[in-house]
């Protein structure tokens, strides 16, 4: 069995694809370094990063199978899933043979994993514009941790930019220790993070008693029904809903 | 009185309005306001009863002068009592907004002295949230049943939802328990605000700013359960409100007893399951191309507790199946059990680009289970199946998903088929030696 072993980044991934088609040995697993478990019966291959090569990737996909695969292929890279690198791999194999009209062949198992990751990634991202719990800090500055199974951060920066764009946020990956910055102007993503996060703001516990207070009046009685509402809001998330502790 | 106090009095009082939904606006960002709307709507949390919570959902006064009997804000009721103003509920708005709590405001409310005053003071916080705040999120407000035009007019250019509750499904329901609302006083102000969204929304076909008057439609609610009506007549009655009215949603809310009254049905469960049965059926009325008259009829006027409405529907109409997976048209598929929107949008899709078995269908999110008794693929039948209604009522039965995460307490209805068994039959036997469980 032969692995490409590549460095976890995107362009690490790209390039990696891109060797595929070049080089004599072809992968049967394209694998994160991160993720790797040596076996002694593979054959391991360290791809390094190529800036030109991934670029050409990327353009290929683009013009020769489409914009949507190439949406699909950087959705499925965050999700994180174990095979994500093999599943590109094999998914973008597919795409250049049949062109556009690859996510139509969605009975074909290369295609339906991708597309299923991608909607996976998309349902968390979405139920995650819900569940950030934004807390005020001195400094004017609204902060929320959060730690969601995908690499979804970025995913989420765009709509909070749009949405308090004038306020100051940090939405912070505790899991990752990633963090999406905004300023009111513009947001960008960091992995230095300050090791001391400022305390609550004046008013910000009288707000999150007042919510707390809203949660549970809210609900009625009669109608409880806590398997629907775990189903709804997993228990994974509860960690960091104000209403939960 | 503590704010504290007042949000627990408040929200507590207008947790029975069902509404709860943040869709169908596309308010963007623009600069010097602050918030936006994602038409989809997005449910930010789920309370104990598994109901998501979008919105902050408030009474702006409990302080009510009517007395209906199924209201727990009625005068005659021995509550307490509150009222917001219009800077706590400004507060509360803005600071849950910013935190992400919310995705913004409904404001209900009970009728204080007279239908205007009531308008005026909702109107009121609407316009300081987008006048003064710059408040760009959602809003959703009550028409008050009886308030004057202009202030419908006005709260409408503000808002995103209106909706006036019918609640009482008959005009005979509504003399009984609410006597001093009357059908013209609910269907009038619907109708306003149904005739002012079709204008403004022509004014914008021509005119990209002309001014947005209750971009996200009207709902309204009705009680199901606490007056003796069929289930026929409530889908005729949302039917009409869909089609007369252009609303966007009606909601159902099974009747949870909040006060005793010789008129209203006493200690009765909730009836969940019905109120889930209406909510399928609603959804087959408005995304699925049934009408209601197809679903029920005057012999069998209320929906079956046991099967999904369109299951039951099917298994009327057995002689418009099967159909063919691979030459049917959307229309005809989506009236197949176990094929819903998205399925049968990716069989066009996938037919695209070769001939469907049964595996893919699985793979394209069709309920097999379901499905395979009045489909075929490629000319044949899943397995050995009978075009017989007994044969597929009782293999469906079989299917737990029938059965929503609900408890269906002691509540019964009439059924067109006997109850079944729960002893296995022969056909429990044979279908666990195909496998077909």
């Amino acid at each position: 069995m032969t692995v490409y072993v590549y460095d976890g980044s995107f362009e690490g991934l790209l390039t990696a694809v891109y060797e595929a088609f070049y080089r004599r040995e072809k992968p049967d697993k394209i694998i994160q370094r991160n993720n790797l478990q040596m076996d002694l019966t593979a054959q391991y291959i360290y791809i390094d990063t190529d800036k030109e090569k991934s670029e050409r990737v990327y353009n290929s996909i683009r013009e020769k199978i489409s914009v949507r695969a190439l949406q699909n292929v950087y959705y499925v890279f965050l999700s994180e899933v174990e095979e994500a690198g093999t599943l590109i791999y094999n998914y973008l194999k597919f795409g250049w043979k049949v062109g556009p009209k690859v996510d139509l062949h969605m009975a074909d198992d290369r295609v339906l994993t991708v597309l299923k990751i991608r909607r996976k990634v998309e349902c968390e991202v979405h139920k995650m514009m819900g569940f950030v719990r934004f807390r005020l800090l001195e400094g004017d500055i609204y902060y929320a941790p959060i730690a969601p199974v995908h690499n979804i951060v970025e995913l989420l920066a765009p709509h909070f930019a749009q949405r308090l764009a004038d306020q100051n946020w940090v939405i912070y990956d505790e899991r990752r220790n990633l963090a999406a910055v905004y300023n009111r102007r513009e947001w960008v993503m960091t992995d230095t993070v300050p090791d001391r996060i400022p305390e609550s703001g004046e008013g910000e516990l009288l707000y999150q008693k007042l919510w707390k207070e809203f949660f549970n009046s809210i609900a009625i009685s009669s109608r409880k029904n806590p398997k629907l509402q775990k189903r709804l809001m997993p228990v994974r998330y509860w960690r960091y809903l104000t209403e939960m502790q | 009185m503590e704010l504290l106090q007042k949000l627990n009095i408040l929200s507590a009082a207008a947790k029975y309005d069902v509404a709860c939904t943040s869709s169908g606006s596309m308010r963007k960002s623009t600069p010097g306001t602050f918030g936006n709307t994602v038409s989809a709507g997005i449910c930010h949390s789920f309370s104990s009863d598994g109901r998501c919570i979008s919105l902050l959902k408030i009474l702006m006064s409990n302080c009510c002068v009517y007395d209906c009997a199924y209201c727990v804000n009625r005068v005659s009721n021995d509550i307490p009592r509150a009222t917001f103003t219009p800077e706590e509920v400004v507060d509360l708005t803005i600071n849950f907004y910013r935190r992400n709590y919310i995705e913004g405001l409904f404001l209900s409310s009970a009728v204080v002295k007279n239908p205007d005053y009531t308008m005026e003071r909702i109107i009121k916080i609407v316009r300081t949230l987008r006048e003064e705040y710059r408040f760009n999120g959602y809003i959703h407000t009550k028409a008050i049943p009886g308030a004057d035009q202009r202030l419908i007019e006005e709260a409408g250019r503000y808002v995103d939802r209106m909706s006036v509750n019918i609640e009482l499904p008959t005009s005979e329901g509504l003399k009984l328990l609410a006597p001093q609302k009357k059908k013209e006083t609910i269907l009038g102000p619907m109708g306003f605000i149904s005739s002012k969204i079709a204008e403004s929304s022509e004014d914008r076909k021509a005119f990209k700013k002309a001014p947005l008057f209750v971009p996200a439609g009207q709902s309204t609610q009705l009680i199901v359960g606490a007056t003796p009506d069929h289930d026929l007549k409530i889908l005729k009655l949302s039917e009409g409100l869909y089609r007369r009215y252009k609303l966007k949603r009606v909601f159902y809310s099974a009747y949870v007893p909040v006060s005793k009254h010789p008129c209203l049905p006493a200690n009765i469960k909730p009836p969940l399951l019905r109120e889930h049965r209406l909510y399928q059926a609603d959804w087959l009325l408005r995304f699925y191309g049934f009408s209601a008259d197809e679903l029920l009829d005057d012999n069998h006027p209320n929906l079956d507790m046991q099967l999904d409405p369109k299951c039951d529907w099917a298994l009327r109409n057995l002689h418009s199946f099967p159909v063919e997976v691979n030459r049917a048209d959307y229309e005809s598929l989506l009236r197949v059990p176990g094929i819903g929107v998205r399925s049968a949008r990716r069989i066009l899709a996938a037919r695209k680009v070769g001939t469907l078995d049964f595996p893919d269908l699985k793979k394209l999110g069709v309920v097999l289970k379901r499905a395979r008794y009045f489909i075929t693929c490629k000319g044949k039948y899943y397995d050995r199946i009978k075009m017989d209604d007994v044969f597929i009522r009782q293999n469906l039965l079989a299917d737990r998903s029938q059965m929503p995460d609900i408890e269906s307490g002691d509540y019964t209805q009439l059924s067109m088929f006997p109850l079944l068994p729960a002893a296995p039959t022969s056909q429990d036997i044979f279908a666990s030696i195909t496998g077909e469980m």
